[in-house]
């Protein structure tokens, strides 16, 4: 496609009509938690959309990021709006390298200055000038610092780029930390997991191209839609809880009857994420729903909060030990701990693990 | 399910059935279209059959082949829909209600319509000629 040429008429080279078009938009106003009377308006915009640049650094990660963002793209209509981006820049992806690449990235953001979407997925490692992860000779630290000046907005994909994540766990030793410890002055949209649930990038870009804006963000950056509620809130299983139902093994009977993870150590109560909702692999299943409970990974500092398989209600899982007694007792107290926890102004940063 | 969650879901479908009847009231009025999305309230399936089942079933029934199917179905209370999208891989995407003379997707689009114009005058005899006539004149 042209670099000039609108949605509408990409769909329309395919094959779509408008119908799909609005159906897209019904479908996308719902996952946003927008007003389905909103989704005419949206579609109309979308139509009438250009293509957006978007650059992709990776720093110090697993590139499980990327993966699941790659292989959640079935052949639907919604991974249309994958194609709609102009995605100028990914080391894993693009087929050039070397100072090709180098010269890649130079263009795309001389060519896109102030309006193209920063991804960062891996955190950036700070501890002696950042020599712990470079690209082609570069710091991470001074690629980011040099990009997000020119970026429109940084998207943090996954709990490294948002919180530091797993390189951040006890003792730290390069000295990792998150985009938002190092920027602070462009929008920031976190979209945290471990990996993240593709569909909520998905959901984010869809709002930027259609009304130019992010979405709205809860106090740790991240879109109100996906992360505004607990794992525990939309679980299947909730009812166990509330009935005081819970499996106290792996394998006993109240696992073989769906009974609530609980007692076995899911975080479900304490983390805020889409999971329940949207499902994975294209909407088959979560790992509650696999039999095991959440080890809270879009949460910040998760590793080093505690053994995933000890009880919010005690035992030595202390990093999360104030939300977990109050979700230990009862619905009410869950849901105040969940929003202490959601309007913390400050991130936990444990020095060692709890 | 226990009689307290049964009861519990009676009160949901009760005041969401008050909700629709306000709706209805306003496309009445001002001609307001107006939607519930089901599926960003915290109902459980069998609260979801619950409503669909008090809601009944109307005179119409559509299926919308774009992009995957999309099932819409007036229900027994005229300008009360019960639209239900899948995408192509057959997973919900969407399951509202919606409240108008006709749901938005079934209306055909002006540019969609625009391009059939186009598309139909193609397929006339005599465009058919005029193809065949340019085929063979002397030059061609």
């Amino acid at each position: 496609m042209t670099p000039d040429e609108t949605l509408d008429e990409m769909l329309r080279r395919r094959g779509f009509g408008r119908r799909s078009l609005l159906k897209f938009a019904i479908a996308m106003t719902s996952s946003l938690a927008l007003p389905p009377a909103l989704a005419p308006a949206m579609a109309e915009n979308l139509a009438r959309a250009r293509r957006r640049s978007v650059i992709w650094l990776s720093f110090q990660e697993c590139t499980g990021c990327l993966e699941t963002l790659l292989r959640s793209s079935s052949p639907t209509f919604d991974a249309l709006i994958f194609d709609f981006i102009s995605l100028d820049y990914q080391e894993a992806l693009m087929a050039a390298a070397g100072t090709a690449a180098e010269r890649t990235l130079r263009e795309a953001v001389a060519a896109n200055k102030g309006e193209f979407l920063l991804a960062i997925d891996g955190s950036i490692p700070t501890r002696d000038g950042g020599v712990y992860s470079l690209t082609g000779g570069r710091t991470n630290l001074d690629m980011l610092t040099e990009i997000a000046a020119d970026a429109k907005a940084i998207l943090a994909i996954g709990t490294c780029a948002a919180y530091g994540g797993i390189p951040k766990a006890y003792p730290n030793p390069t000295g990792a930390v998150g985009v938002e410890d190092l920027i602070h002055d462009k929008p920031i949209v976190n979209i945290p997991g471990c990996p993240p649930v593709p569909e909520v990038l998905s959901g984010v870009l869809v709002h930027f191209v259609s009304f130019g804006v992010l979405p709205d963000l809860d106090d740790r950056k991240r879109p109100v839609a996906y992360f505004g509620t607990t794992i525990h809130d939309q679980c299947y299983r909730r009812p166990f809880y509330d009935q005081g139902k819970f499996a106290k093994s792996f394998d006993d009977e109240g696992a073989r009857q769906g009974w609530c993870l609980f007692e076995l150590g899911c975080k479900g109560p304490v983390t805020h994420n889409a999971c329940a909702s949207l499902k994975w692999n294209g909407g088959t299943s979560f790992p509650i729903e696999s039999g095991h409970g959440c080890i809270g990974c879009s949460e910040p500092d998760f590793w080093d909060k505690g053994g995933f398989y000890t009880s919010l209600a005690g035992g030595s899982a202390t990093g999360w030990r104030n939300a977990g007694i109050a979700a230990a007792i009862g619905i009410a107290g869950g849901a105040a701990a969940a929003l202490s926890v959601r309007h913390k102004t400050t991130p936990d940063k444990p020095d060692k693990p709890a | 399910m226990t009689n307290l969650a049964g009861l519990a879901d009676d009160i949901l479908v009760d005041t969401l059935l008050m909700e629709i009847a306000g709706l209805l009231g306003r496309f009445i009025e001002f001609g307001e279209h107006g939607h519930i999305d089901l599926r960003a309230m915290p109902l459980s399936p069998a609260c979801i059959d619950n409503l669909e089942r008090r809601l009944g079933q109307g005179e119409v029934t559509a299926v919308v082949q774009a992009a995957g199917r999309s099932d819409i179905r007036e229900t027994g209370f005229p300008g009360v829909w019960w639209t239900r999208h899948e995408d192509e891989a057959g997973r919900l995407i969407a399951l509202l209600i919606e409240v108008a003379d006709v749901p938005s997707i079934l209306a055909a689009e002006r540019v969609d319509m625009a391009r059939g114009r186009q598309g139909l005058r193609g397929r006339t005899h005599l465009a058919g000629h005029a193809a065949s006539h340019k085929r063979t004149a002397p030059g061609s």
